[in-house]
């Protein structure tokens, strides 16, 4: 019994491992994978080219893309082509990061952010608007005024990718 | 399993679907005479999804994460039991980095499971402070799991033909640190288990099974082995790196509550010591092989250790895109006939504990069972009959 007793003293005086949830948030690992997060390049444009490959890859069928072409007046994307609707069902979305290996200008990735809820079922479709990452300090929001000839070349030249 | 005939005296208690004994919906009828079991039944499938049927209509990447969405605590076991099964059908190999990734993966698994187990049980068992102690050290299991795949529960670690994530040196070193404090929680823990009186009292000779019993009602995995009937999948036909790697059985002789702790506990140990061993002699190849999209027709099946026991696919080809027939033989479903025949002759009060002791899985239960009806019974839906109501219904 004293035994006992003297496991409760101790853990009195222990840090608690519980944490406060919505004020404190655990910090997640470099691989989670959380609610999707659509990247842009530095000076603002979209790494989407709307290739649909993301929506081909998935096995849960979450993902729908329409794709539609860039101007170099109205550009939104590099290339040739940007997703002009890019909706993701976070319903039937699995997070298993299939889309973020299909994609092949790393514009798609399974952020950080674990906290999705709706009440409703149509809450649940999120549009590019609510995906699209802000635009990065020093760039310019889409769709961007360019010089013709400068962005031809839809998919980057990129290094293998760490975890 | 139905019990043909009350008698006139008995008293018949039914507990479920919805209970707050059990977190899962199970209906169970125990008959009992005054506060002795005299009978028992259980009815399942309350949770059937269909997914048996579903994975007839979806390609064999689609498949691999339907079925490691089967259950959320074995799910990577199910998809290397699949993946293995493909692999073997389109005659391909999965390298032995590969290999020996699944290995680690299922052992981690293992020991989340076997924890949960424990947690559980003892809460059954009215013993609340061991539960959340296992539940705190489990955190520490799922992190790792966390760490090398970016989820915790369904890691979607296996693609077939090899695996996704790659182990860095640096990661093994903190995995290491991880399974050195589980050790010492999890020797703590078998002390608590062998030595507390309550605890004893709880479940040392209740719900004996012997040997002939358990080869009889068809038991598998730690449910078996506790009465002494050695049967691992992982040693008699091994897969994944098993063969380089090998575990040793547990076996216990007793049979009762407490040989299914003690076994799980030590079974837990063992994988903490093959993952050590793994992780200093990780073998260096690729991570995948290359699987065409077609896989060639033919059958096959695939049997893996699953926590609970064995588990079992039977997958057929018919050389599409898409599988033929996948059907699951999950581990809880055999071990329900040992809850029924033990439960006799205990206390009701024992019942939870009973139940628990097989590691019971839900979601292991919704497989598919067929009752011969007429075509005009109302009962009885098409697989597009069905999508149609769901998709009106959330219109």
């Amino acid at each position: 019994m004293i035994k006992g007793l003297l496991t409760t003293l101790r853990e009195m005086f222990q840090q608690p491992v519980t944490i406060q949830y919505p004020e404190v948030k655990r910090p997640v690992r470099t691989r989670f994978k959380g609610r999707h997060v659509l990247k842009r390049y530095e000076n603002g444009l979209e790494k989407c080219i709307g290739c649909s490959l993301c929506a081909a890859a998935c096995p849960a069928d979450a993902i729908f893309v329409e794709s539609a072409e860039n101007t170099d007046e109205e550009r939104y994307s590099p290339g040739e082509r940007y997703a002009s609707t890019y909706e993701i069902n976070m319903l039937r979305c699995i997070f298993c990061g299939f889309c973020e290996d299909a994609c092949p200008t790393e514009a798609i990735v399974l952020g950080d952010n674990y906290e999705l809820s709706f009440t409703d079922r149509h809450q649940s479709i999120y549009t590019k608007d609510m995906l699209l990452e802000p635009v990065p300090p020093g760039g310019k929001p889409t769709p961007q005024n360019t010089e013709p000839g400068k962005y031809t070349r839809s998919v980057p030249v990129m290094q293998d990718p760490q975890d | 399993m139905t019990l043909e005939k009350h008698g006139e005296n008995r008293f018949v208690v039914p507990i479920g679907p919805q209970h707050p004994a059990l977190k899962e919906p199970g209906h169970f009828e125990f008959v009992v005479d005054g506060e002795i079991v005299t009978g028992a039944s259980v009815r399942l499938g309350y949770v059937h999804r269909g997914i048996e049927k579903g994975a007839e209509d979806r390609t064999w990447t689609q498949n691999l994460y339907l079925m490691e969405r089967i259950c959320g605590i074995c799910s990577h076991i199910h998809a290397t039991a699949f993946v293995q099964g493909v692999e073997k059908l389109a005659g391909v190999e999965a390298p032995p980095r590969a290999r020996a990734i699944r290995e680690i993966f299922a052992e981690l698994e293992r020991i989340h499971s076997h924890m949960l187990w424990l947690g559980v049980a003892a809460h059954e068992g009215g013993f609340d402070a061991l539960f959340m102690y296992s539940w705190r050290d489990r955190e520490v299991v799922m992190d790792m799991l966390e760490m090398l795949s970016g989820n915790r529960v369904h890691y979607s670690a296996n693609l077939i033909g090899g695996v996704k994530y790659d182990l860095t040196p640096d990661m093994m070193d903190k995995i290491r640190e991880g399974l050195n404090y589980l050790e010492e929680r999890l020797a703590h823990y078998l002390d608590v288990v062998n030595n507390d009186e309550t605890f004893i009292g709880r479940t040392r000779g209740i719900g004996t099974m012997t040997r002939e019993q358990a080869q009889l009602l068809g038991a598998v995995g730690p449910t078996a082995r506790a009465s002494n009937f050695a049967y691992d999948v992982r040693v008699d036909a091994p897969y994944a790196a098993y063969a380089e790697f090998p575990v040793e059985m547990v076996v216990a002789q007793e049979g009762d509550l407490h040989a299914r702790f003690v076994v799980r506990i030590l079974e837990t140990m063992e994988s903490i010591r093959v993952l050590r061993r793994i992780f200093e002699n990780m073998p260096e190849s690729e991570l995948v092989t290359r699987v065409p999209r077609r896989i060639p027709a033919g059958e096959t099946i695939s049997r893996v250790e699953a926590p609970r026991g064995e588990l079992f696919y039977f997958i057929a080809s018919g050389g599409g895109e898409k599988p033929e027939r996948v059907k699951v033989r999950t581990p809880s479903l055999c071990n329900w006939g040992t809850v029924i025949t033990l439960a006799v002759g205990h206390k009701l009060a024992d019942m939870p504990m009973i139940l628990a002791g097989i590691d019971p899985c839900f979601s292991c239960n919704d497989r598919l069972v067929m009752v011969k009806r007429n075509r005009q019974d109302p009962q009885v839906w098409t697989w597009a009959d069905l999508r149609n109501y769901g998709i009106e219904y959330y219109r």
